[in-house]
């Protein structure tokens, strides 16, 4: 059995390295056609020097024999010939017991002298052979080969990015959570501070189902959502997920993504807002980028600030090679976030104090795939060509 | 908004650059978006002075013109049949361009030669009179700029309005910003309306049926107008800022609405009857055609304008096309008032009439500036039409404004921007915004917000305002400490936990994720045979293509696929993972959204061709990747069954289950529906309850169980099967038996010979006990056994 799953080290002469190709050596067979070594004697009587000539003509013989193997196979063969458990050595042997007792150490010295010398020389031409196969092996091996190559998988950029910003996050200690993607107009909006016929819905041109609930255009229902179940401070949540908006064009789609970040605790202030989002920015584009805090309006915060930071095409200086900066537009200055502190509104619509401290934000995962990666088109996340996806391995 | 240089220092001494403002304004929340140069085309066209003109000798409508431009004197061939002696125009010099693309070069018109160009106001971008060329003042100075010259606003910057600040949709709005940034006087010219004829007020009175609707709604009469042309300040005033010129009445409304930011309607006196303006909702069904010409059916929500005979107007949206002030109005009535914001919004949203006024009106206009701005108007109408301003306001006002009072506390103030904000500093900010501050005690004060900043409703708005001027760019940022109660350490992963492993499992085995729309259209679903009821519909639909909330995954891998064949992609191995769909009326938003899992397999089965023998993925590779799947989330071996019921889009479509529970389905995709998808190879397609799945995983534990100390002794058997027999039939036969030495047996061959209605599988058992070492004799009893029992159970031979 054990046999059977032996390959000798030659197999690899096939130069492919394919298991299995080389067929297994069987010790079983040796012996049973080996020649008999000695001459056969009228009386069947053997002689001290009949014996001792024998075993000296084994080395030469077994010389001339190696030269003849320029094989692994051939080579174990001639081992068997000469050095088997019925090989020619052994037969030899086999006589020994009808010499006299006074003869018998002499030609069991010779015997024993050239064993020894039988397996100087196989060993020594085991060792050149395999040597020379292993020369033959190298001589043969192109690395230049390809590999078997396994598939090569990819995650979404957009999934890659998403994952990298919540585990700044979540390094930070915040949850990551999830939520509905079909929301009612009281979670998308209202508890928001969006009321009903306030322009500040224009600022989500939004897809509904019907009167009251809508693909949810943010993923700030999830904030509500959060602090409805939790019923209290403190939480911290990020929470990353589709958005939804009637806007199609080279700049809009229908459908992107989001990550929101709540922080609800006390002594919350707009510094630590600040400093959460340096915190992060930094993480995400390097410590080296530079960050910029501007007042804005959202309805959900006040304060409400956008966070810009300095464009990592030109590092801020709105030109490249003496040219406008076509990332930036020349303002040194890139968009990531909107922020604020959150609104009491908000705090009202979910049940908490009103007098709560607490920070909110947002980010369109998108932008920051595209500034990451440098893709210029919105349009190719969504196609899903494989050798864009490819290309994020 | 588009704000004009020239037309804010009107308001405020700003001294400084369009950069320098650009960015202060946005750095006070005021985006600049752009620097606009309106004129920038005509910056090379110059003022000149036609000395002589005479007749070309060769061309009766062409004249030759020798015109001094101050530098020199160019002799010009004009074709325009104005051009005289004496005028001043606009002159484009050779290597001059225009806004409608063309260079000026030297030119030889029969025979004459011409060097230059004098420019009518189409040239020159400036209206769309083309009857001759421009005859500019004649004060003008010969060589000077034509921008110049007319005194265009030269820069104009586009500034991002935040809904909030509807108080800054005017120059004066913006002036006030202006002024507060860099510590400037405002500056406000005080109309006078000299009066005279009989009082206003004995043509025309005002009803208003509910002050909650319009608290404010007031006018002037003006007779004896004549509705001209504008001038040429006003005319290319609002040309600067996007707007057409109408006549000297409408471009006066429009000149005010951009000013002070205060919408005013005109109506020719007239046309209307009874002396009476009713402000009142419309009745129901009522029709009525607005200026664009368009009739519109009026619902009770619309507020209107009306006369005895019905609406004059839609109130803050639109006028009457029968009221309109054309070039014989005589008798005009200036509107002015105030519209609560909601209905003005709700009826431009429903007519799809979005206009300056109701912009404005939507988002709040000041009751304060309203006759302000009625008298700046009437006073420039008067004057702009030669006419004169009856004596008298006709005003209902049942909703005077009252000015929001506003508690402000100096450490809520401080707490909640995180830095001790000097109560001096805060007092002053909100005074230069021009509130009013009271401090009755210094803990709380009393702060009283103007009339314009609709905005300040609450503590927290004057806290951000604070902010603003401070600098929201000066804050120190400090890191806060997260606190977490202990419970939250108990809570269950997320979605997003268990998805990202998913996601990080199809990578590693080499599939590529897709995110699609989850949206597709109907008849992505209908191709598939996808229910009806189960449906979400999306109301408004941007295309017919994404008009319904899919109920499964495979319409858009399949879309996917499409897209990718025909970039001539011959080997796909997709994923993704995404909420479908299903109408469900037990939920709160109607809508049940389970999670999937979709993989779908097509053509190449490597990505190389060598060294491997290249085939077509196939169902082994399918059933393999979910197998690998569940075994990557400890979740045992699953069943795979072939569906017995006829499946709408796979054939054949096999259901997973797993300890009793369904997991979803794969199979191979209809050959004519692949078709549809340019697949001319089998798509093979699974869809997975990732919910399902994720309960699974969660209650899976690793537990590790010994290495096995003896060897295992194996022995193959294959059987004779028909092909209605399937595999695993065979395989938990053999388990069944509950032979206590088999480890474990599986499938290692399929041998279908040519011409037979049977197969030979083969099946290797793996035998092992855990205490000694098996004897031949004992394991080739056991595989006798298994023969025995399996062939006198199945049909099946040896």
């Amino acid at each position: 059995m054990g046999n059977s799953y032996f390959y000798p080290s030659l197999a690899r002469d096939a130069g492919t390295c394919d298991r299995g190709q080389a067929a297994p050596l069987h010790g079983a067979y040796a012996g049973e056609n080996v020649p008999n070594p000695l001459p056969q004697e009228r009386n069947n009587q053997v002689s001290v020097m009949n014996l001792i000539a024998a075993l000296e003509s084994l080395a030469p013989e077994l010389e001339r024999g190696l030269d003849q193997a320029l094989d692994l196979s051939k080579l174990e063969e001639i081992r068997v010939e000469f050095l088997g458990r019925k090989g020619r050595l052994a037969q030899i042997m086999a006589r020994l017991p009808e010499l006299s007792p006074e003869e018998k150490p002499a030609v069991g010295k010779k015997a024993n002298e050239i064993k020894a010398r039988l397996n100087t020389l196989f060993d020594a031409h085991k060792h050149t052979l395999e040597k020379s196969g292993e020369k033959a092996y190298l001589t043969r091996f192109d690395a230049t080969l390809p590999g078997a190559l396994p598939w090569l998988g990819s995650m979404h950029p957009i999934s890659q990015v998403t994952e990298e910003i919540c585990s700044v996050f979540e390094a930070l200690g915040y949850d990551v959570v999830d939520g509905l993607e079909v929301e009612t107009d009281f979670h998308n909006f209202q508890a928001l501070n969006f009321p009903k016929d306030h322009p500040a819905r224009d600022m989500q041109d939004t897809l509904y189902v019907n009167e009251g609930v809508v693909l949810r255009t943010h993923t700030s229902p999830m904030q509500v959502r959060s602090m409805l179940a939790r019923k209290a401070p403190p939480l911290a949540i990020v929470a990353p997920g589709k958005v939804y908006r009637r806007d199609s064009d080279m700049t809009h789609s229908p459908m992107f993504h989001q990550i929101e970040g709540l922080l609800v605790d006390k002594g919350i202030s707009l510094r630590d807002l600040r400093g959460s989002l340096t915190a992060f920015v930094r993480r995400l584009f390097g410590p080296a980028v530079g960050v910029r805090f501007r007042p804005s309006f959202f309805p959900f915060t006040e304060p409400s600030a956008e966070v810009d930071i300095s464009c990592i095409m030109c590092s801020g200086k709105g030109a490249l090679h003496g040219e406008t900066c076509r990332v930036c537009k020349g303002t040194g200055w890139l968009e990531i976030l909107g922020c604020g502190m959150v609104d009491p509104n908000v705090y009202k619509a979910v049940g908490f104090d009103e007098e709560c401290t607490g920070f909110a934000f947002g980010l369109g995962v998108e932008r920051v795939a595209m500034l990451k990666y440098g893709i210029g088109d919105l349009r190719l996340f969504f196609e899903n060509n494989v050798r864009f996806l490819g290309q994020f391995a | 908004m588009l704000l004009s240089m020239n037309w804010l220092r009107e308001f405020v001494p700003y001294e400084g650059d369009a950069e320098t403002l650009g960015a202060k304004l946005t750095m006070l929340g005021l985006e600049l978006e752009e620097i606009c140069r309106p004129f920038d085309g005509i910056r090379d066209v110059v003022v000149g002075h036609v000395v002589a003109c005479a007749k070309h000798p060769e061309a009766d409508k062409l004249s030759i013109c020798r015109v001094d431009v101050g530098t020199e004197i160019l002799d010009i061939v004009c074709g325009a049949p104005n051009v005289a002696a004496g005028q001043k125009v606009a002159v484009a010099p050779v290597g001059a361009s225009l806004p409608n693309g063309m260079t000026i070069k030297k030119a030889k018109l029969r025979g004459a030669p011409s060097h230059g160009m004098l420019c009518s106001e189409v040239e020159l971008g400036l209206s769309e009179d083309h009857s001759g060329i421009m005859v500019l003042s004649p004060d003008a100075v010969p060589g000077r700029k034509l921008t110049e010259a007319l005194a265009l606003d030269t820069e104009v910057l586009d500034i991002g309005i935040t809904p909030n600040r509807g108080d800054c949709l005017s120059v004066l709005g913006l002036a006030r910003e202006v002024a507060v940034a860099f510590g400037l006087p405002l500056r406000l010219p005080q109309p006078k309306t000299p009066e005279n004829g009989q009082s206003a007020n004995d043509l025309l009175r005002i009803d208003i049926a509910d002050g909650e609707l319009c608290p404010l709604y007031q006018g002037r009469i003006l007779e004896n107008i004549r509705v001209a042309k504008s001038p040429d300040w006003l005319r290319f005033r609002l040309l600067a800022v996007g707007q057409r010129s109408l006549s000297n009445i409408v471009d006066v409304t429009n000149y005010i609405l951009f000013g002070l930011g205060q919408p005013l309607h005109a109506f020719d006196l007239d046309t209307l009857s009874g002396g009476r303006i009713i402000v009142q909702p419309a009745l129901p069904g009522e029709k009525f055609r607005t200026l664009d010409g368009q009739e519109r059916i009026l619902e009770a929500t619309d507020l209107t304008i009306r006369d005895e005979k019905g609406p004059i107007a839609l109130a803050g949206v639109m006028g009457g096309l029968d009221s309109e002030v054309t070039a014989g109005s005589r008798r005009i009535f200036l509107e002015c008032a105030t519209f609560n914001p909601s209905v003005i919004r709700k009826t431009a949203r429903r007519l799809g009439l979005h206009s300056e006024a109701s912009y404005r009106y939507e988002r709040g206009v000041d009751q304060g500036i309203a006759e302000y701005a009625m008298e700046s108007a009437a006073m420039l109408m008067a004057e702009l039409g030669q006419g004169s301003i009856l004596p008298g306001v006709v005003k209902a006002e049942p909703q005077p404004w009252k000015n929001a009072v506003l508690p402000f506390r100096p450490q809520r103030c401080s707490d909640l921007l995180g830095q001790e904000m000097d109560p001096a500093f805060c007092r002053e900010t909100l005074e230069h915004l021009g509130c009013e501050v009271a401090v009755p005690s210094p803990d709380t004060w009393s702060v009283t917000a103007p009339s314009y900043r609709r905005d300040l409703e609450r503590e927290v708005d004057l806290i951000e305002e604070v902010a603003r001027i401070y600098g929201m760019d000066r804050f120190e940022p400090t890191l806060p400490k997260v606190s977490r109660p202990l419970t939250r350490s108990e809570a269950r992963d997320s979605e997003y936990t268990f998805w990202k492993r998913i996601r990080h499992w199809g990578k590693g085995l080499g599939l590529n994720e897709i995110i699609h729309y989850s949206f597709v259209g109907q008849k992505d679903l209908d191709r598939l045979g996808l229910p009806q009821a189960e449906r979400l519909p999306i109301g408004n639909p941007l295309t017919s293509d994404q008009d319904v909330l899919r109920t499964r995954l495979a319409p858009g891998l399949l879309n996917i696929l499409r897209n990718n064949l025909a970039q001539g992609v011959t080997g796909l191995r997709l994923f993704e993972l995404a909420h479908v769909f299903h109408a469900d009326a037990s939920q709160e938003t109607g809508a049940n959204e389970p999670a999937r899992l979709g993989i779908l397999l097509h053509g190449d089965r490597f990505d190389t061709l060598w060294p491997h023998q290249q085939a077509d993925a196939g169902y082994a590779d399918l059933r393999g990747v979910i197998e690998h799947l569940l075994a990557s989330l400890h979740l045992g071996k699953a069943r795979f069954d072939r569906e017995e019921e006829e499946h709408p889009w796979l054939s054949p479509a096999v259901r997973l289950t797993l300890r009793g529970e369904n997991l979803g389905s794969l199979g191979r995709v209809k050959p004519e529906i692949a078709d549809y998808y340019y697949a001319r190879k089998d798509v093979w397609i699974a869809e997975l309850d990732l919910d399902r799945i994720r309960s699974l995983a969660e209650g899976a534990a690793i537990r590790f169980a010994p290495l096995p100390v003896f060897p295992p002794v194996k022995r193959d058997i294959t059987l004779a099967v028909p092909f209605d027999l399937p595999a695993q039939d065979i395989l938990e036969c053999i388990r069944g038996m509950k032979i206590s030495i088999l480890e474990d047996a599986e499938l290692i061959d399929v041998y279908l010979p040519e011409q037979d209605n049977e197969r030979r599988l083969t099946f290797r058992m793996t035998f092992r006990h855990g205490k000694r070492t098996l004897e031949d004799a004992e394991v080739d009893k056991q595989r006798d056994a298994v023969a025995r029992h399996v062939t006198a159970t199945l049909p099946v031979r040896l």
